[in-house]
């Protein structure tokens, strides 16, 4: 892909100066003509060792027992962690599995579709539902924004302080859940908080975010943007790195101008990497539940209750497996439908 | 339909075949060994107290020899999951502790032995701590150590407002709240939860000293009788009045800081307060009490604490009882509350020295007229309803509304 790119944009640029364009293209293209024979020779070169056709079979089968026994230990491992729960949730979503049935599993009956027919008609559960749709649409966006952004400054201006910023957004991301909380308790305090004390500086009092209804998903959002953005950055800052110079210059050569570098080369090149960003991201704000369990326990009043979290109250705190296994479900053919969505709309673009 | 009947019979043989293979593992109930035979008696014991027990059994060995006691301390956070997996994996313990409230649901599951009623006597403990664990007429655990509500209050700051006298009526503890709200200092007269997670301890109180229970007679939710409706009305009156903060706390709030600060002088509690005030607050030494929820129709409180269980699946059950007989015994208990400072569930210890010389009068007034819990399966759910319903109802809901929006929850809830 880059060797293409950068023997072609100079090329139809046709006020290059012949001095800086030649030399990276004539590389690309030396190093692709070099690297083709080399592959096709290692590839006869197997073939020969090998005895040539009649053996052919038996070489393959050797391969495929050996690659089988190397995934041995991955494979078992998921199996039993996960292919193995997943279909018992699967089946456990259609039965009335509860309390009683711990110890007897096999009494739990099965009910069909009456788990899921009674969440659509369970008013914490829609409530739930709205909440973790609000938190996704305003949650990724702004995480995007915010990693893009910090991604794109890393990437071109301040040289001094590069490894600093880098850390310093990244910290957070990789800082357990009950660190962050504390820090996140102390700023939103409202007497003795960070907020509380800016805010009376200027003569003003600040609001108590978590016990408000309508405050507290805002400040977990923000809490969330601030705990994730820093993947998302680095994940922009590897594609943004991808971006061969030549075209920058290229662009700057031609006349564009800082933004319409920005808009016309750094986004469509980043395409591939935004495609992934976002559907990284959405799937982890549809799965929202440290956030709110750490914080608020889903209140006051439910305002912060998201799917994962009275997914996780139904099963463990109340033991109704079936119940909350019906609520998984739902939210996992929620998620496919928006991966589906994002890579269909997302991906169309880059053709 | 064929289907389900296919994957049905998967399961028949399924379970027909595990079960097999797990009765060829464990050797069944017909061998139980005596409590003079040299055995390994394995207990679970939760948070501080699983430290303790293993101190204390070396006391036992001194009268019983042959029983090794081992103890596997549990986390209190983990213990209600790590418990119910057990039961399922059948590998629960010997003995264990278990917290009152979750009595119903390990009744429920069939994994608790009966207590011989001959062995321990229910008069020797506080009734409701022992109606507790009582279902059908077969008790299922032994009262260990119990906990009860008081009400803790700064009384320098109440001489100030012009209260002298501690409150006893429900009336005298809304007049002392007002009280405290007119002095510059505070912030809340009142600490009381308006919702969030445990908020129905401080809300049970009132519904007991009303005179109503949780369940009726026929054992269905009595949430929306009179004097449940009472109870709401009495809790909601100082949301309604300004005196207590009508949101939730803030998860791992501390009252004691503005206990100490005096801009929160007066809270319900239990006895662990006590130590914690003297450690946290020591500037107010000698200028706060600790007296009996103030009451309404009768004087009234809520009991907690833990129990001790055998269980079912148990080779050494005779062990067991023997552990559970030192446990409770009044020697040992007092021992107990002056190691861990946990009250005695067994009323004689309360004659022992240990509590005779201790300021512990008021909880043992407060434990005597406590009411219960019953041991409902779906208790933790009963608790999340009203929960939710105190935090509409600190924000200006109709009682009465509430009550009967409650009841309609729970009935469904309780089978």
């Amino acid at each position: 892909m880059s060797g293409t790119n950068s023997a072609e944009r100079p090329a139809s640029s046709g006020r290059a100066a012949a001095g800086t364009t030649d030399t990276p293209a004539e590389s690309a293209v030396t190093g692709k003509a070099a690297a083709r024979p080399l592959r096709k020779a290692a590839g006869a070169g197997t073939r020969t060792t090998s005895g040539g056709t009649p053996l052919r079979p038996d070489r393959l089968s050797r391969h495929n027992l050996s690659g089988w026994l190397y995934s041995t230990p991955f494979l078992a491992f998921f199996v039993t962690f996960m292919a193995v729960p997943i279909l018992a949730t699967l089946v456990m979503s259609f039965t009335d599995f509860g309390l009683r049935n711990v110890t007897n599993p096999f009494d739990a009956e099965f009910v069909g579709l009456e788990n899921y027919s009674e969440l659509l008609g369970d008013e914490q559960f829609l409530r739930a539902l709205f909440n973790t749709g609000y938190f996704v649409v305003l949650g990724v966006p702004l995480t995007i924004g915010c990693g893009l952004l910090a991604a794109v400054l890393l990437n071109s201006g301040i040289e001094r302080f590069r490894t600093f910023f880098r850390v310093g957004f990244y910290a957070p991301v990789v800082t357990a859940i009950v660190a962050v909380a504390v820090v996140w308790r102390f700023v939103l305090d409202p007497s003795e908080g960070l907020i509380a004390g800016l805010a009376a500086q200027v003569g003003l009092t600040a609001p108590d975010f978590l016990a408000s209804e309508s405050l507290a998903m805002p400040s977990l959002i923000a809490m969330a943007v601030w705990r994730n953005l820093g993947t998302s950055m680095v994940l922009f800052l590897a594609g943004l790195q991808a971006i061969p110079t030549e075209v920058r210059e290229a662009a700057k050569l031609d006349g564009a101008g800082a933004f319409q570098e920005f808009r016309r080369i750094t986004v469509p090149l980043l395409r591939p990497t935004m495609l992934y960003v976002t559907v990284m991201t959405t799937i982890g704000f549809l799965n929202v539940f440290e956030e709110p369990f750490v914080m608020t326990n889903g209140g006051p009043s439910d305002s912060t209750l998201t799917v994962s979290l009275l997914m996780y109250r139904e099963g463990f705190n109340f033991f109704n497996m079936g119940y909350a296994s019906s609520m998984a479900y739902t939210l996992f053919v929620i998620i496919l439908a928006v991966t589906l969505l994002q890579m269909r709309l997302l991906k169309d673009k880059t053709k | 339909m064929s289907r389900i009947a296919l994957s049905r019979a998967a399961i028949a043989t399924t379970a027909v075949a595990l079960s097999l293979g797990l009765t060829a593992c464990s050797s069944g109930d017909g061998d139980q060994l005596g409590a003079d035979a040299k055995q390994t008696l394995t207990v679970w014991a939760m948070g501080e107290e699983g430290k303790r027990v293993a101190e204390i059994a070396k006391k036992f060995n001194e009268t019983h020899p042959d029983i090794t006691v081992k103890v596997t301390p549990v986390g209190w956070d983990v213990a209600h999951q790590k418990l119910v997996s057990a039961a399922a994996a059948d590998q629960l313990p010997d003995l264990a502790q278990l917290g009152s409230t979750w009595m119903g649901e390990f009744m429920d599951l069939g994994v608790l032995e009966p207590v011989d009623t001959k062995a321990f006597k229910a008069d020797d403990f506080f009734p409701a701590a022992w109606k507790g664990s009582e279902r059908d007429g077969q008790v299922y655990g032994v009262p260990w150590y119990v906990d009860t509500r008081v009400l803790y209050y700064r009384t320098d700051l109440a001489e100030k407002a012009g209260v002298a006298k501690a409150p006893e009526t429900w009336t005298d503890q809304l007049a002392l709240a007002e009280a405290f709200k007119k002095l510059d200092s505070t912030k809340w007269a009142f600490s009381h939860p308006a919702g969030g997670q445990g908020s129905w301890q401080n809300w049970a109180p009132y519904l007991f000293s009303a005179g109503g229970t949780i369940l009726d007679k026929d054992g269905k939710p009595a949430l929306d009788s009179p004097e449940a409706v009472t109870a709401f009305t009495e809790y909601a009156k100082y949301f309604d009045k300004g005196l207590a903060k009508d949101t939730p706390a803030a998860p791992g709030y501390d009252v004691i800081k503005d206990f100490g600060a005096g801009s929160v002088p007066m809270f319900p509690s239990g006895p662990w307060m006590v130590q914690n005030i003297a450690d946290q607050a020591p500037q107010i030494e000698g200028k706060w009490a600790a007296v009996p929820l103030p009451a309404g129709k009768q004087p009234a409180s809520i009991i907690g604490g833990s129990n001790l269980v055998t269980f079912e699946s148990s080779e050494h059950k005779a062990a067991a009882k023997e552990f559970t007989k030192f446990l409770t015994s009044p020697a040992t208990q007092a021992d107990w509350y002056e190691m861990s400072k946990s009250l005695p569930a067994n009323k004689k210890a309360w004659d022992e020295p240990a509590l005779k010389n201790a300021d512990v009068a008021v909880f043992e007034e407060a434990l005597n007229s406590a009411g219960e819990i019953p041991p409902l399966a779906q208790w933790e759910q009963v608790a999340h309803e009203i929960d939710v319903t105190l935090e509409k109802l600190a924000k200006g809901g109709d009682p009465a509304a509430l009550a009967e929006e409650l009841q309609k929850k729970t009935e469904g809830l309780v089978s």
